[in-house]
C-alpha cells in the first residue's frame, strides 16, 4: 500500500470516530423520538398509567376534527377557532407558512444580491444583514410585542403611509398571524441570506461580464443569471422555510400565548399538539397529529423538490 | 472511505484499523469497568435522602425554604433533602419525570391538577398515616381538593390566597366616590366603576376574563358550585341561576367595555390585573392574596393603607362568596423513605414552617387556622383572614378531575364574548361543549 492509500483509510477512521458521536445523538434524540412519536400514535397514554393500544382510534378522532373544522369554517367561521382548535392551527400553519416562505426566500435573495456587491462598507452590511439569525426568538418576541403596540414604534412608522390608521397588531385578529409572520420573516430571512450570499460568491463571474458586455442591465442579470443559477439554493431555502414555519411554535407562544390569542388568529398545530398533550394529557392523540403535521410537511417538500423542479438548473 | 483492498489487491481489512478499533473497545471497557467499581459516596449509615420539588416564587422563597431545609436536617440528622426548584412548566416537568421514573418524593400539588394525580394513583393518601391533631390544624374547606373518591386524603394545603376587592384610595377620592363598605352590592360596585371612568378617564374596574375570576359573582347570585365530573355536567350551564347571572355579567361586560369603565388587562396594556392596578390604569380589581406581595415589590411607592385598601368582595342576592386558591405538598405514591417524608411535609407545613415560609414572606396565607391571629401576619392578610368568616361561601379553586383544562377553554370562550365575538347565548352554548368535550375521552 503506498502513502496516499493509507492516509485514505486512516481519513475514513478518523470520519468514522468523528460522525459516531453526532450520529448517536441524532439516532436517540431524532430517529427514535420519531419512530417513538409514531408508534405512540397508536395508543391512548396519560403519563401516569400504562399506554392502551387503541389502534388507529386517534386518526378517526382527528379526521372528525378536520371534518368538523371544514363544516364550521364554512358554517360559522368567527367560532371556528372555538369550536375547532386544530382545524384552526392547521389553517393559520398554512396560511404563515404561504406569508413566511415565499417572503422570506426572496428578501435574503434580494439581501445577499445587495451584500454580494464590491462597495464600500459591504462586510458592514453582510453583519447587519446577518444579526438577526444570532439573536434568540423568545426574546426577539418580548421585544416586538413592545415594538407592535398600538402606539408602539411600528404605527409610528407606518400610520403617516396608512392615514392615521394604526392597527392593533397583537388584539385584532385580522393583523395578529401578519405580526407573528413579520417577526419570523425578520429573522430567519437573515439565516437564509448567508446561503445566499455564499452561493452567490461561488458563481461564475464570467457569465456576468458577458452579460454586461451583451448589454444586460442590473435587473435583467438578477432575473435572468442570478435567479437561475441559484435554482438549487432556492429549492433548499424553500424546503428548509417550509420545514421551519409549518413546525412554528415560539413565536406563536410569546406572542399570542397558549391559547392563540385574539380570535385564536395565532394558534397553530405546534400549539394544538403542546395542549393535547401537556393540558389534556393525552400524548397518543398529541403524536397522532404530530404524525399528520409530518405528513404535511413531506408531501409538500416532496412537491417542491421533485414537482417544481427547482433543483434543477435548466 | 475504507477500502477492503489490502496491499495485494485482495479483500483484507489493514491492521492499523483493527488495531485502532481494538484500542477504541479497550478504552470502552475499561472505563465501564472504572464506573462500574467506583466506591460510592460515602454517606453515614441508614441516611434517608428525599428530593424535594417547587415553583420558584423568587429568590427570598427559595433562600427562606434553604433556611428551614437546614434546619429540619439539623434536627433529624437521618435524613437529606434535595431541594429542586423547577422555574417552568412546573406539572408538565412533575408528568415528565413520573414518565421517567424519577418523580421527586415531595412536590407542589396544585389544586387543579390533584384531582389527576389522585385519580391515576400518583400520590399517597398522606392522611392515612398523619396525626389526627396536626390534620385538624387547617382549615376544613382547603382539604377538600385533595381528597380523593375514597375519601382518603391525599395532601395538606401548605399556603393558600384568597380573592379580595382592592381598590385604589386615591382614584375613588378623586372621583368623589366612598370607599367600598361590607353593605356593598355588585350594583354597587358597577356604579362606583362607571363613575369614577366618568369622573377620571379610569376605568373603574379590571378583571379578567377567567371564569374563576366570576365565580364570586354567580355564586352570590345563587348559581350553584360547579362540579365537573362526567359530560353530563355539561348541564351546569342549564341552570336557571348560572345562566342569568353569567349572561348578564357577559352583557354587562361588553358593555362596559364599549362604555371604557371595565377592563380586561390587556386593554390597558399590561399583562394581568395586578400589573394594571399597581400602575394605577385602574381604580378597583378582584384579584387574590399573591397581588400584594407584588404591589409591595414592583410598586414600593403605592402604598396599602394610604394609597389602596382591601373589602370585601360585594354580596349580590343570595349572599357573598369568593374564591380561595391552595396547594398542598404531594407525597409520590411510590416514595421509598414514606417515613422520612412524613416528618418533612409536617416540619414544613406545620406551625413552625409555616411561620417562616408563609407569615413572614408574606406571599400568600397560612393554612393553619391558629396562624390567622399571629403578630408578624401582614396587616393586609390579617385583614383578608378577617374577611373569612364574613362570606357565606369560600369556592375552592377546583371544579373537578378536569379543572385545569376546562379553566383554560373557559378562558377562551369568556375572552372571546366579553370582546364581543360571541353572545351570551353562544358563550353558554360553547362553555357545555367544552365540558362534554373534555370528557369525551
Amino acid at each position: 500500500m503506498n502513502f496516499f492509500e493509507k492516509s485514505k483509510r486512516l481519513e475514513a477512521l478518523v470520519f468514522l470516530l468523528l460522525t459516531l458521536y453526532p450520529l448517536t445523538l441524532n439516532f436517540f434524540f431524532g430517529y427514535f423520538s420519531m419512530l417513538f412519536a409514531f408508534a405512540l400514535s397508536a395508543f391512548e397514554w396519560d403519563i401516569l398509567t400504562p399506554m392502551k393500544f387503541v389502534g388507529l382510534k386517534n386518526y378517526q378522532e382527528m379526521l372528525s376534527e378536520i371534518v368538523h373544522g371544514v363544516e364550521m369554517l364554512v358554517s360559522s367561521p368567527r367560532m371556528l377557532h372555538l369550536r375547532a382548535p386544530f382545524f384552526n392551527g392547521l389553517k393559520n400553519i398554512l396560511l404563515y407558512t404561504a406569508m413566511v416562505v415565499p417572503t422570506q426566500t426572496l428578501l435574503a435573495l434580494v439581501l445577499a444580491a445587495v451584500a454580494n456587491q464590491r462597495v464600500r462598507g459591504a462586510h458592514f452590511f453582510r453583519v447587519a444583514y446577518f444579526l438577526p439569525a444570532t439573536t434568540c426568538p423568545v426574546i426577539i418576541s418580548l421585544i416586538f410585542i413592545w415594538l407592535f403596540m398600538r402606539d408602539g414604534f411600528v404605527n409610528y412608522l407606518i400610520s403617516p403611509l396608512t392615514g392615521g390608521f394604526k392597527p392593533d397588531w397583537l388584539r385584532d385578529p385580522n393583523f395578529l398571524l401578519p405580526a407573528i409572520a413579520l417577526v419570523a420573516i425578520w429573522g430567519t430571512s437573515a439565516h437564509f441570506f448567508v446561503t445566499f450570499l455564499a452561493g452567490l460568491q461561488a458563481l461564475p463571474r464570467e457569465v456576468y461580464e458577458a452579460a454586461k458586455i451583451d448589454g444586460a442591465g442590473v435587473l435583467a442579470r438578477f432575473i435572468y443569471i442570478t435567479i437561475p443559477l441559484l435554482k438549487p439554493l432556492v429549492t433548499y431555502v424553500v424546503v428548509l422555510g417550509t420545514i421551519g414555519a409549518l413546525q412554528m411554535f415560539d413565536l406563536a407562544w410569546v406572542m399570542a400565548g397558549a391559547g392563540g390569542g385574539a380570535g385564536g388568529a395565532g394558534y397553530t398545530v405546534a400549539l394544538d399538539i403542546y395542549n393535547t398533550a401537556f393540558v389534556q394529557l393525552r400524548y397518543g392523540y398529541a403524536a397522532a397529529k404530530a404524525v399528520l403535521l409530518f405528513a404535511i410537511i413531506f408531501t409538500l417538500n416532496y412537491y417542491v423538490q421533485k414537482k417544481l423542479a427547482f433543483g434543477r438548473v435548466t | 472511505m475504507t477500502t477492503k483492498e489490502g496491499s495485494a489487491g485482495g479483500k483484507r481489512i489493514s491492521t492499523p484499523i483493527i488495531i485502532a478499533a481494538l484500542a477504541v473497545v479497550a478504552v470502552v471497557l475499561l472505563a465501564v469497568l472504572f464506573l462500574a467499581q467506583r466506591p460510592p459516596t460515602p454517606t453515614p449509615p441508614k441516611v434517608a435522602v428525599i428530593r424535594f420539588a417547587g415553583w420558584s416564587a423568587g429568590e427570598t422563597e427559595m433562600k427562606s425554604y434553604q433556611k428551614m431545609i437546614s434546619l429540619f436536617q439539623q434536627q433529624n440528622p437521618d435524613i437529606i433533602v434535595k431541594y429542586e426548584v423547577i422555574t417552568q412548566m412546573f406539572s408538565e416537568n412533575i408528568l415528565a419525570s413520573y414518565a421517567a421514573g424519577a418523580a421527586p418524593d415531595v412536590f407542589y400539588l396544585d389544586s387543579a391538577w390533584a384531582p389527576i394525580f389522585i385519580e391515576k394513583g400518583a400520590v399517597y393518601p398522606v392522611g392515612d398515616k398523619l396525626p389526627r391533631d396536626f390534620v385538624d390544624q387547617f382549615y376544613p374547606f382547603l382539604l377538600e381538593p385533595f381528597k380523593g373518591p375514597d375519601g382518603k386524603l391525599y395532601g395538606l394545603p401548605k399556603d393558600w390566597s384568597v380573592l379580595s376587592l382592592f381598590y385604589n384610595k386615591k382614584l375613588f377620592a378623586q372621583a368623589g366616590v366612598p370607599e367600598p363598605t361590607e353593605a356593598w352590592t355588585w350594583e354597587d360596585l358597577f356604579a362606583a366603576a362607571r363613575t369614577i371612568y366618568q369622573k377620571t378617564g379610569k376605568p373603574g374596574l379590571v378583571i379578567h376574563a377567567e371564569f374563576n375570576r366570576w365565580l364570586p359573582y354567580l355564586l352570590s347570585n345563587g348559581a350553584p358550585p360547579p362540579v365537573f365530573s362526567s359530560g353530563a355536567d355539561a348541564a351546569y350551564f342549564d341552570n336557571a341561576a348560572v345562566k342569568s347571572s353569567l349572561t348578564r355579567f357577559i352583557e354587562l361586560f361588553q358593555q362596559g367595555r364599549k362604555e371604557g369603565w371595565i377592563v380586561i388587562p390587556a386593554d390597558v396594556n399590561t399583562g394581568w390585573s395586578g400589573e394594571a392596578f399597581g400602575k394605577q390604569l385602574a381604580a378597583m380589581t378582584i384579584e387574590g392574596s399573591w397581588m400584594i406581595p407584588y404591589i409591595v415589590d414592583q410598586f414600593p411607592d403605592f402604598k396599602y393603607g394610604s394609597d389602596w385598601d382591601l373589602a370585601l368582595i360585594p354580596r349580590g342576592s343570595a349572599g357573598r362568596a369568593t374564591m380561595a386558591y391552595t396547594v398542598a405538598l404531594g407525597v409520590n405514591s411510590k416514595t421509598e423513605n414514606l417515613d422520612a417524608v412524613l416528618k418533612f411535609i409536617m416540619f414544613i407545613q406545620g406551625p413552625e414552617g409555616q411561620r417562616e415560609l408563609v407569615v413572614r414572606m408574606g406571599h400568600t396565607l397560612p393554612s393553619i387556622k391558629t396562624l390567622a391571629s399571629d403578630p408578624e401576619l401582614w396587616p393586609s392578610h390579617a385583614k383578608e383572614l378577617g374577611f373569612v368568616e364574613k362570606y357565606d361561601r369560600v369556592q375552592v379553586f377546583f371544579y373537578g378531575p378536569k379543572t385545569g383544562e376546562l379553566e383554560g377553554k373557559f378562558a377562551q370562550v369568556l375572552g372571546a364574548a366579553v370582546k364581543g365575538e360571541i353572545s351570551a347565548q353562544e358563550a353558554l352554548e360553547l362553555l357545555k361543549e367544552k365540558v362534554a368535550e373534555s370528557f369525551k375521552s
